[in-house]
């Protein structure tokens, strides 16, 4: 359900996006979405298989032509130039690092720094401590003179993390940012999360895993390229917005102080 | 740029400008009377200076600057198309620079007054001019660099049609037949000073714009939405890139003809021997490049001197060999 | 003869019919003997009447079989035949590579002049055609090449041809001045540089001229050479029939060569190059184009 957006709450939002629309390969994907994001808290965007997460994700990260009016923190993106942009938001795509094989992981951490970064300069001294940073709160620093073809799936993930974090933009949206990692790692990827909102940053990520989705601050639903619902992650409406958006198959418990998403009982 | 001995750039680099040095060296040496110190007592003296200076050493020297324009161009379609079976003719400037070649033989034996000025355009010119009609034919067919997949196939077509229209042209000419072939096959034999100079002054430049685009290159290789968010403006990037292969495989072809596997190999060679990001592949791969031709140029003096051997199937057997090699030493 | 007894009367008919069929055997027109040509390719070739009808795929041999007298017998040859005028009006079927077999076929040959290197001879034969492949690369092949030509269509006149010849060979030494005569030459077919050796028609013939040539027979017919070797061996004359007089004074290093320092560079046109490259019967006429260029002091400006 959109609702319009009044424009102090679009200027005090991090990312806000008004009459959104978005066609791939001209079928429209997204037609007339509005929506804001506030800043400083996390956000997940979850939904069915094809609802138009992704396209959303890139759509307001500017990598997507659209119609409507995005704004990241209040700003036209174009107002801003290519490196302003760079330097604002940061970006993790799903699956495209294929042709970095051969790049030595700190190298491709190093490339976040691209936005901070003159066209012919040298990596400075504040980049190198950005990127030992990057990669230490990912745990990927040992192997940072290894090629990324030569690393598992679950270490090539947190280089890529890690190449994210190094931008230190204040916007980062992930897209399906947990792929190939182990339990472990991504409770590691939520620390880190967590602590990047602690210090004012905002995250939004598209995640299928639900269990993860229902740990952030709040939660976009988005069906058929339509949002269905937003709100707090602890708010029992969103719970029932969310059994809704996936027909009743899944059922939201409460386990501890946090909650979980389980299969739906046959008998429902 | 990494910090492991034994791996270093700048060790690779050494390397690399030593063997350009001892092969430019034996450049001098080998000729049609095979091999000879030129400055040992029983070297052949008839004019023998001149033919060091006139004959050998710009050979040698256009032999080398070729081949790392070659290299250049294969690293940068490489990473501009994220493919490593890339290689520099992949826009269509080969199969443009023998149509173009073509044309001229075909033309030159015409009498008519209309087509005088070809023959002063000369075999370099032509090759230069087909090589670049074929770079924008692509482009135009493509609409644009704004697709990397829509410029690949464009250029595949592009290549596969200005091949048959050669085909046909010496199907009705067939005595310009000898000559196109020894294009095709790649030769470095009448590369003199002026060769040189046009192949120095189009490597520098060459070197300069895709060294500066070499961050644009590494961030592509995560994938173009990431390069976008990196901040890379994609299309004047992808622009430039492309202008910068065009233009240096354009030179190198003008002057030596299509010389087959160095703009694909020389990349490779580098990448198995250090791990490099792109600003440090891009002029290795240069260096690599030439001294791959340079050793197949000067091979091709002196396995059957005096007759010499096309220079392509050497880069061939040479590249091939030294890459079977490594891919056995190494696993890719 | 007793009449009336069977057997004697058979003998007496059966000795009749013999001697009838000797008497016209004897009477039909004088039939030629069965010719048969061994090709080149070791095959032997049998032609039972003279060929009537014939396919040149080879434009050596068109004009070797116009030169004996037979030029109304062709009725097709290859698309680079174009000597005399009227072989241009013949049906042209193709060249070495990609002689166009049904139309071969269509002409109704009763013989295919081919070369040895053609790639439709055997599907030719195959169509039961009667293919003579036979090609000539030297003065000795064309001696071979007239005779094998005149046995097959009968002419009568190689003789005549190989006459002709040899005394254009024999003329040649004099169409040069004694001044001339050892000068250092240099042929060119095509730019990479491919050269005509001494053991190639072009090298046999500028020797008969007295002519040096400066790429020895020990390196082919058509060795592809290093331009340094040509540099080095100086040649006083160059000729050339790939067309780059032009290009060849621009060559690095060529400047000091005796024929570009002198401006004794003979770049022939593609007409001329067809009379000096192709083995037969013009060759007198390539004589005297090579012996214009050894000869004259200027020679032909590049």
């Amino acid at each position: 359900m959109s609702t319009a957006l009044s424009a102090p709450l679009i200027s005090a939002s991090a990312l806000s996006a008004r009459a959104l629309a978005v066609a791939r390969g001209g079928r429209p994907v997204i037609a007339g979405l509005d929506l804001a994001l506030p800043a400083g808290r996390w956000t997940a965007v979850v939904g069915p298989n094809g609802a138009g997460k992704t396209t959303l994700l890139m759509a307001l990260a500017g990598l997507l032509p659209c119609q409507g009016e995005v704004r990241w923190l209040g700003q036209l993106p174009r107002d801003l130039g290519t490196r302003g942009r760079g330097r604002l938001l940061s970006w993790l795509g799903q699956g495209e690092e294929g042709a970095a094989a051969d790049l030595l992981a700190h190298d491709v951490v190093m490339l976040g720094r691209l936005p901070h970064q003159g066209w012919l300069a040298a990596p400075s001294a504040p980049d190198r401590a950005a990127v030992e940073e990057a990669m230490r709160r990912t745990g990927c620093w040992d192997w940072r003179h290894r090629a990324l073809g030569e690393l598992s799936g679950g270490e090539r993930q947190r280089v890529l993390l890690a190449r994210a974090l190094a931008v230190q933009a204040p916007l980062l949206l992930m897209d399906e940012p947990l792929a190939h990692l182990d339990p472990p790692h991504q409770a590691d990827w939520l620390h880190l999360v967590r602590a990047h909102v602690a210090t004012g940053g905002t995250v939004v990520s598209v995640l299928h895993d639900l269990n993860m989705a229902l740990q952030a601050d709040a939660l976009v639903l988005i069906d058929q390229g339509q949002i269905h619902h937003q709100g707090a992650t602890d708010d029992p409406a969103t719970h029932r917005a969310l059994e809704a958006v996936f027909d009743q198959r899944v059922a939201v418990c409460g386990v501890d102080a946090s909650w979980v998403v389980l299969p739906a009982q046959r008998a429902r | 740029m990494n910090a492991i001995p034994g791996r270093s750039p700048w060790l690779l680099a050494g390397l690399l400008v030593l063997a350009g040095l001892a092969l430019v060296a034996l450049g001098l040496a080998v000729g049609s009377t095979g091999w000879h110190w030129p400055w040992s007592a029983d070297a052949p003296d008839t004019g023998q200076a001149a033919i060091l200076w006139e004959i050998r050493l710009p050979r040698s020297l256009g032999a080398w600057l070729a081949g790392a324009l070659l290299g250049l161009a294969g690293a940068v379609a490489q990473g501009l198309f994220r493919n490593p079976l890339a290689d520099p003719y992949l826009l269509g400037s080969a199969s443009g620079a023998s149509l173009g070649v073509a044309v001229l033989l075909a033309a030159t034996g015409l009498p008519s007054a209309a087509t005088d000025w070809l023959p002063q355009l000369g075999i370099t010119g032509a090759a230069f001019a087909g090589a670049l009609g074929g770079v924008l034919l692509t482009l135009a067919l493509a609409r644009g660099v704004q697709q990397t997949l829509r410029l690949l196939l464009a250029g595949v077509i592009v290549g596969v049609v200005l091949g048959a229209l050669s085909s046909l042209l010496l199907l009705r000419l067939p005595e310009v037949m000898r000559t196109l072939q020894g294009f095709m096959l790649g030769s470095t034999g009448f590369l003199g000073w002026s060769a040189v100079q046009v192949l120095a002054l189009s490597l520098v430049p060459a070197l300069v714009v895709a060294l500066a685009l070499a961050r644009a290159l590494d961030a592509l290789a995560l994938g173009e939405a990431t390069a976008l968010s990196l901040g890379v403006p994609l299309g004047p990037a992808r622009g430039l890139l492309v202008a910068v292969m065009a233009l240096a495989t354009g030179a190198a072809v003008a002057q030596v003809g299509l010389v087959a596997f160095v703009g694909l190999v020389a990349p490779h060679l580098v990448r198995l021997a250090a791990r490099p990001t792109h600003r440090a592949l891009l002029p290795l791969s240069a260096l690599a490049g030439g001294a791959l031709l340079l050793a197949a140029d000067v091979a091709s003096r002196w396995v059957l001197a005096p007759q010499e051997l096309p220079v392509g199937v050497l880069t061939a057997v040479l590249g091939g060999g030294y890459l079977l090699w490594l891919m056995h030493r190494r696993p890719l | 003869m007793a009449d009336g007894h069977p057997l004697r009367r058979g003998w007496a008919i059966g000795f009749l019919i013999a001697l009838l069929l000797l008497l016209l055997g004897q009477a039909l027109p004088a039939q030629a003997e069965l010719v048969r040509i061994v090709d080149d390719r070791g095959r032997t070739v049998t032609l039972p009447v003279p060929p009537r009808r014939i396919v040149s795929l080879l434009p050596s041999l068109t004009e070797t079989v116009c030169a004996l007298g037979a030029c109304d017998r062709l009725v097709g040859v290859d698309n680079y035949s174009n000597w005399p005028d009227r072989v241009k009006s013949l049906p042209h079927v193709g060249g070495l590579e990609d002689a166009q077999v049904e139309t071969v076929v269509a002409l109704r040959p009763d013989l295919v002049l081919a070369a040895t290197s053609t790639r439709s001879v055997a599907r030719l034969e195959a169509l039961g055609l009667r293919v003579l492949a036979i090609e000539p690369r030297t003065l000795a092949d064309l001696r071979r090449v007239i005779a094998q030509l005149d046995q097959a269509l009968a002419t009568g006149q190689g003789a005549a041809l190989q006459a002709g010849i040899d005394q254009a060979l024999a003329g040649a030494a004099s169409l040069v001045s004694p001044a001339a005569r050892g000068r250092r030459v240099y042929f060119e077919v095509s730019e990479a540089p491919y050269a005509a050796s001494e053991a190639s028609f072009v090298g046999e013939l500028l020797a008969r001229l007295g002519a040096t040539n400066v790429v020895p027979a020990s390196l082919g017919p058509f060795p592809k050479l290093n331009p340094e070797f040509v540099v080095r061996a100086d040649p006083q004359v160059i000729l050339t029939t790939s067309g780059s007089a032009v290009r060849i004074a621009e060559r690095p290093g060529w400047r000091a060569i005796s024929a570009v320092r002198e401006s004794r560079v003979c770049a022939f046109t593609p007409a001329q190059a067809d009379v000096l490259v192709r083995p037969g019967p013009r060759l007198g006429e390539g004589l005297r184009l090579m012996a214009d260029c050894l000869a004259g002091p200027i020679g032909r400006a590049p």
